[in-house]
């Protein structure tokens, strides 16, 4: 049976969670301290999109050159897909997120609360100690929504549920090559963590079978915020390809590492610093071309397919010196933009076909 | 004397033009075809087959590799393979050398970097704009009133030259009316469109990094303006295979032929 078929759906899960005594955030891509909601009793329910939205109503509010997630997330809203949901959660991603935040609040002015989290562009203590105040800030805005204040139980116990998830996560990640799953499987179950509780997320990463993998063929690694629609996946697989890893915001960019502060704010803050480096959180350069080498060494990817939402600027800014750098050390890369819509277009299908021979 | 046998036959169902060829044991052309493309291309591909099979005496099966954007639809291709892979062996094979392959199409053009082996080691498309394919040209030649294959020799028989900053095919059309309105020569006009074009087509080769020689293909290789203002652009001569605008149905017939002495 797909992946798909397995999972409950958003709606369930949103009366789900209120049943156990949490009110729901609809979170914008993508790093946001998991922990911190479960602990003020906040559900997150992540919005990629939708890649089904029709651009239009966001488009009256931003530039044409703004990407498909803010336009199709503003549509979203407007078209009342967050209606169920307590408050919106816009961190600071990018430019045109911290816009689309700013319009939000002061121009659109849904019902929910919108709150943001502003993320530093760094690692340094100065980053840390930021972060940490931004946490506390963000936490005092949750208690406004759920009317709790978390005690030291509720705190361990977010941590114990989150971090098993992360762990689940990360496992999955490890056990990729021997997992009898097809490339479109294994990414609705990675992205599944977007919405399920971290329980359930837990239980169906465990039930996944091992096996010999379907797919064969050339070994490609995928960099990028998203990989829409999930019909790729097959294309790619057509192609006489699959993806044997990724650096993806959906995907393994979030596979965060357990930290042992005690403080809440600093165990958060040093998860969500220590996470693999991305273009979002101003990794330098060479940090993102050891990870990217490195990871295509142990996965056995030939190349290197960076597919990336139109207008994605943070993405954008590293692509010529990641091209400069990984062709210097032999490693193939392509560069693709798409428009985030429920099909591949054909000249993306053709550029990643023809990179697929010349791997071949 | 009997025929020689047709080992492969290449198709290449592209946006303005379906091409097709059939080799030999020893990769030589036996046989083409090409003509404008219609709406229907699966079965315009059909029947293109069907005489070049009748031509050449094809009696039974042999391996058809179906490349350009219609590959898909090609009910008879025993496998499809991109454009970029196909032009490149298709050059290498005529012209025996590496370097940068520079295919301009009607729909997209592409610039392949080819290794000494022939297989293409990066390439860059654009297919998502008209400016700067053969499209550009034939949108402008309809325009001005000028036949497609006199566009490149009107161009280069003046030194003046109009330059055209609009980087989109549709407003480009704008910018040379008004400057036909103010009384501009159509040379000139010609001269700065070829310019515009060129600049986009360098753009891309020097993002793929030139290696030398500079190779075209693709119908508009045969426009001299374009190969003069890329010779001027890059400061490189520009090699041409016999047939530029069959070298992707020829680089086709010739992957048919593998695992045969051809290829």
């Amino acid at each position: 049976m797909p992946i798909a078929d397995r999972l409950t759906a958003r709606k369930a899960i949103i009366e789900r969670v209120r049943g156990l005594g949490r009110k729901v955030v609809a979170v914008l891509p993508f790093h946001y301290p998991r922990a911190l909601l479960r602990a003020y009793r906040l559900h997150p329910i992540e919005v990629w999109g939708p890649p089904n939205v029709p651009r239009d109503k966001g488009s009256q509010h931003f530039q044409a050159y703004t990407c498909d997630i803010v336009l199709k997330a503003t549509s979203f809203l407007l078209r009342g897909g967050m209606d169920p949901v307590d408050a919106i959660l816009v961190p600071h991603t990018c430019d045109a997120l911290q816009g689309m935040a700013s319009v939000t609040a002061d121009f659109l002015k849904p019902r929910q609360p919108v709150l943001t989290l502003y993320l530093p562009r760094g690692c340094r203590d100065s980053d840390r100690a930021f972060l940490i105040a931004e946490l506390r800030r963000l936490a005092g805005c949750c208690a406004e929504i759920s009317g709790h204040k978390p005690n030291e139980a509720d705190w361990a116990e977010a941590f114990a549920a989150e971090e098993a998830a992360d762990r689940a996560l990360a496992s999955l990640y490890q056990r990729r090559p021997r997992l009898a799953l097809s490339d479109r499987d294994f990414y609705t179950a990675v992205r599944s963590r977007e919405f399920l509780t971290a329980e359930d997320f837990g239980e169906l990463a465990a039930s996944l079978p091992e096996g010999d993998p379907p797919a064969d063929g050339v070994g490609l690694m995928l960099s990028g915020i998203v990989a829409e629609p999930l019909e790729l996946f097959d294309r790619i697989n057509e192609m006489g390809a699959h993806v044997v890893a990724d650096d993806l915001a959906c995907g393994y960019r979030r596979v965060y590492p357990p930290a042992a502060e005690s403080d809440p704010f600093a165990r958060i803050a040093a998860q969500l610093l220590a996470c693999p480096p991305d273009p979002t959180r101003g990794s330098p350069i060479e940090q993102r071309v050891a990870a990217l080498r490195s990871r295509m060494r142990e996965s056995g990817a030939q190349g290197l397919l960076i597919y990336d939402v139109k207008f994605c600027e943070p993405e954008l800014f590293d692509i010529p010196l990641l091209r400069k750098h990984l062709a210097a050390a032999g490693l193939p890369v392509l560069h693709v933009e798409f428009e985030m819509g429920m099909t591949v277009s054909r000249q993306v299908l053709t550029r990643i076909e023809a990179f697929v021979e010349t791997l071949q | 004397m009997s025929k020689p046998e047709v080992v492969a036959i290449g198709t290449d169902a592209g946006s303005t033009t379906c091409k097709l060829v059939a080799v030999g044991q020893g990769g030589e052309v036996l046989g083409s075809r090409l003509e404008a493309t219609q709406p229907h291309i699966e079965l315009q591909v059909g029947e293109l087959l069907g005489q070049l099979r009748s031509e050449l005496g094809v009696d039974g099966p042999v391996p058809c590799v179906a490349t350009g954007y219609g590959r898909k639809l090609v009910k008879d291709a025993t496998r499809s393979v991109t454009e970029i892979t196909c032009h490149a062996r298709g050059v290498f094979r005529d012209l025996g050398h590496g370097g940068t392959l520079v295919d301009i199409g009607g729909q997209d053009s592409k610039v392949i970097r080819l290794g000494n082996n022939g297989k293409p080691v990066d390439f860059m498309m654009n297919d998502k704009c008209a400016a700067g394919t053969g499209r550009f040209l034939e949108y402008t030649s309809a325009r001005l009133g000028v036949p497609i294959d006199e566009l490149g020799r009107r161009a280069l028989s003046t030194d003046r030259e109009e330059p055209i900053t609009s980087t989109c095919t549709v407003f480009a059309e704008s910018e040379i009316i008004s400057l036909l309105a103010r009384g501009v020569a159509l040379e000139a006009i010609l001269r700065g469109l070829h310019r515009a074009l060129v600049g986009r087509i360098v753009a891309m080769v020097h993002n793929v990094g030139l290696t030398p020689p500079l190779m075209l293909s693709g119908g508009v290789a045969h426009n001299e303006a374009v190969r003069a203002l890329i010779e001027e652009a890059t400061g490189e001569r520009v090699l041409l295979p016999r047939e530029p605008q069959l070298m992707g149905a020829y680089g086709a017939a010739l992957l048919g032929t593998e695992g045969k002495s051809a290829a």
